[in-house]
């Protein structure tokens, strides 16, 4: 209780902005290994055996839809901030905005699974509608019933259509909500337009939100076996989501302030809170993850089951139990301590290793389908790949690193744009002096 | 001829204000006393931190009370659904794998022995019910529920001395200065 009461006068009145000189070794050769990895991984997706061409297109999936949680996730937390009128955060929110704005810039490792070339070893019913001649419904009426059901949702153009939307328009959003916040800290006089402004566009723009991680979810990861379905499948995701974006944000938060950062207007009374987010996302993600296996454990619906079977055979069913343990059960028990909360270094840590559960969790969510689908696709090729966990891919690595090492980039670049806190938001004053 | 006896309880002083309450109660966590407590209609923020107020152990309890929810529940359904009892549902186990199906009854049996740990906890620490106080002696202790601010400092701590006390109030601010004496 004795800290210093923090005032107006503790506040840099220009921002504190990154020293680009610091940063600029680890930005390059971020840069670089992106780089480099984006032309090894064209070539492995399109130029290299068939083989390669085919596992490495899973892993590029995997890759991709991890790092695009992670950056959706930022989207998620700087709307959730400003549509509940939050005090607390707004010492930290500008690491919400920079980690949200890798979002559009993931569209460029979208790309990839735009082409038919990949798409072919990934989604079958793209194949199958393809292979039409002529009317393509009439076609599936004949082929797979399940497919012509499914038609309305499950067609090429709409699929592309769906695309664009997604990054169009979350892309505007967050494009638009961290310049409205970021415009304010060169404001002469600043009021509270930009926040109320702010505060009315996340309103609906959480409904775009909403559609896209649950509609990215299942046009990437579920189409990868069209029969199956799960209702939870959105909110799964969406929990994985909002807990990992928490990690990197306290991650960032961590760096900034080791660098001597944020200094005065962030406390360990906001990083409690931030644990406490990631506490709360652990217990939920652990809820909603249960709930979907234990739905499809009990109705034992055989298109539903799919899913499990092949997560509990050839040892996945190892690394699943090890996601029991290890992504619920032991940062559920690390976290409940409130010390370790208010202690930046320390609560990176547990964010770190959140965020090796979370690489887990993805990977076997994509990869487990590699063998079983791939199979099934060209068996002549691709029969001998194995189904179960020995059949792990240097290329899942590849494309890990190289996306990972692209969104470090974006997301330095991000920060180091403007001022890491909102210097003159009308709220910064609240959120420094925040007790809790 | 009345014989009742009388024993001190302690000072009752009142406070204009929750700030200067809240001062207050600053320079008496500072000159060391143990046995006091405050009173006021509404919560004041960051009083217990002004009060030198350590951690409640109340989490400790919750904490067992869920770990002893969880193993009650686990011990419930595995002996009655696997050692007693069997069911066979639709095939599946009746062994230590069926555990996903008793999780639904180890996390309500975790939250309900939680909820009853932090409650019972709560009341024994604060050592209620109780059928009366000391302080209800005092004709003005009252307003503590309507617009009072009280500061009661108990005569058996150790730094209580009958004058001293009395002044350290008063230095404070504090005003009504009343011994309150509980009848034995």
């Amino acid at each position: 209780m004795a800290h210093h009461h923090v005032t107006s006068a503790d506040i840099a009145i220009e921002g504190d902005h990154l020293d680009s000189s610091k940063v600029a070794k680890v930005k390059t050769l971020a840069l670089a290994i992106a780089v480099l990895g984006s032309l090894l991984s064209i070539y492995a997706l399109f130029f290299a055996s068939e083989k390669i061409q085919g596992c490495y297109a899973y892993s590029w999936v995997f890759a991709f839809y991890f790092f695009l949680t992670l950056s959706i996730g930022g989207v998620f937390w700087t709307l959730l901030h400003n549509v509940s009128n939050s005090g607390w955060g707004t010492s930290v929110r500008r690491t919400f905005e920079n980690l949200g704005s890798t979002f559009p810039w993931m569209f460029l490792f979208a790309i990839p699974l735009f082409f038919p070339h990949v798409q072919q070893y990934l989604y079958e019913w793209m194949n199958t509608q393809r292979a039409a001649q002529g009317d393509i419904k009439e076609h599936l009426h004949h082929v797979d019933h399940l497919l012509y059901n499914k038609y309305w949702f499950l067609n090429l153009p709409f699929w592309y259509l769906r695309m664009g939307f997604y990054f169009f328009f979350l892309g505007f959003v967050i494009i638009g909500l961290r310049k409205l916040s970021t415009d304010q800290d060169k404001d002469p006089n600043p009021g509270t337009k930009r926040l109320f402004r702010a505060r009315f566009h996340s309103t609906y723009s959480l409904i775009i939100f909403a559609l896209t991680i649950t509609f990215t979810g299942f046009d990437f990861l579920k189409g990868l076996d069209f029969k199956w379905f799960s209702t939870m499948w959105g909110v799964y995701l969406f929990a994985g989501t909002a807990l990992n974006s928490m990690a990197v944000i306290i991650i960032v938060c961590t760096w900034l302030k080791s660098m001597g950062h944020l200094k005065h207007v962030t406390s360990g009374e906001h990083f409690h809170i931030m644990g406490k987010l990631l506490f709360a996302f652990t217990t939920f993600w652990a809820y909603i993850t249960f709930s979907q296996f234990f739905l499809i454990w009990y109705a034992h619906i055989t298109e539903e089951t799919s899913y499990f079977l092949i997560r509990n055979t050839g040892n996945w069913n190892v690394a699943q139990i090890a996601l029991v343990f290890g992504h619920f059960v032991v940062p559920f028990v690390i976290l409940l301590q409130a010390w370790l909360k208010k202690n930046p270094k320390l609560l990176s840590i547990v964010a770190v290793y959140t965020l090796c559960m979370h690489a887990l969790d993805h990977y076997l969510i994509s990869i487990p389908e590699r063998g079983v689908s791939l199979g099934n696709i060209k068996p002549e090729v691709f029969g001998d790949i194995q189904v179960s966990i020995s059949g792990a891919f240097w290329g899942d690595i590849l494309a890990f690193v190289t996306i990972g090492a692209a969104f470090i980039f974006f997301l330095i670049r991000a920060i180091g744009q403007h001022s890491v806190y909102a210097n003159r938001d009308p709220r910064i004053l609240e959120s420094a002096n925040l007790s809790n | 001829m009345s014989t009742t006896r009388k024993r001190v309880y302690g000072y009752l002083a009142e406070f204009s204000s929750a700030s200067t309450l809240y001062k207050a109660a600053e320079q008496i966590r500072d000159a060391g006393f143990q046995k006091w407590d405050c009173y006021s209609p509404y919560p004041i923020h960051g009083l217990d931190g002004a009060m030198g107020l350590k951690r409640s152990i109340l989490p400790w309890f919750v904490f067992c009370g869920g770990c002893a929810g969880l193993a009650t529940a686990f011990a419930l359904a595995y002996v009655t659904q696997v050692e007693i009892y069997p069911t066979i549902v639709q095939a599946k186990p009746a062994n230590i794998f069926t555990v996903p199906a008793f999780f639904p009854i180890m996390f309500e049996l975790t939250i309900l022995f939680s909820g009853f740990a932090t409650l019972f906890g709560l009341l024994g620490l604060i050592q209620l019910p109780r059928l009366n106080h000391p302080l209800f002696a005092s004709k003005q202790f009252h307003r503590a529920t309507d617009d009072g601010f009280f500061i009661a400092i108990e005569a058996r701590d150790p730094k209580f001395s009958p004058q001293g006390t009395r002044d350290l109030l008063e230095n404070i601010g504090g005003k009504q200065i009343e011994l309150v004496e509980e009848e034995d």
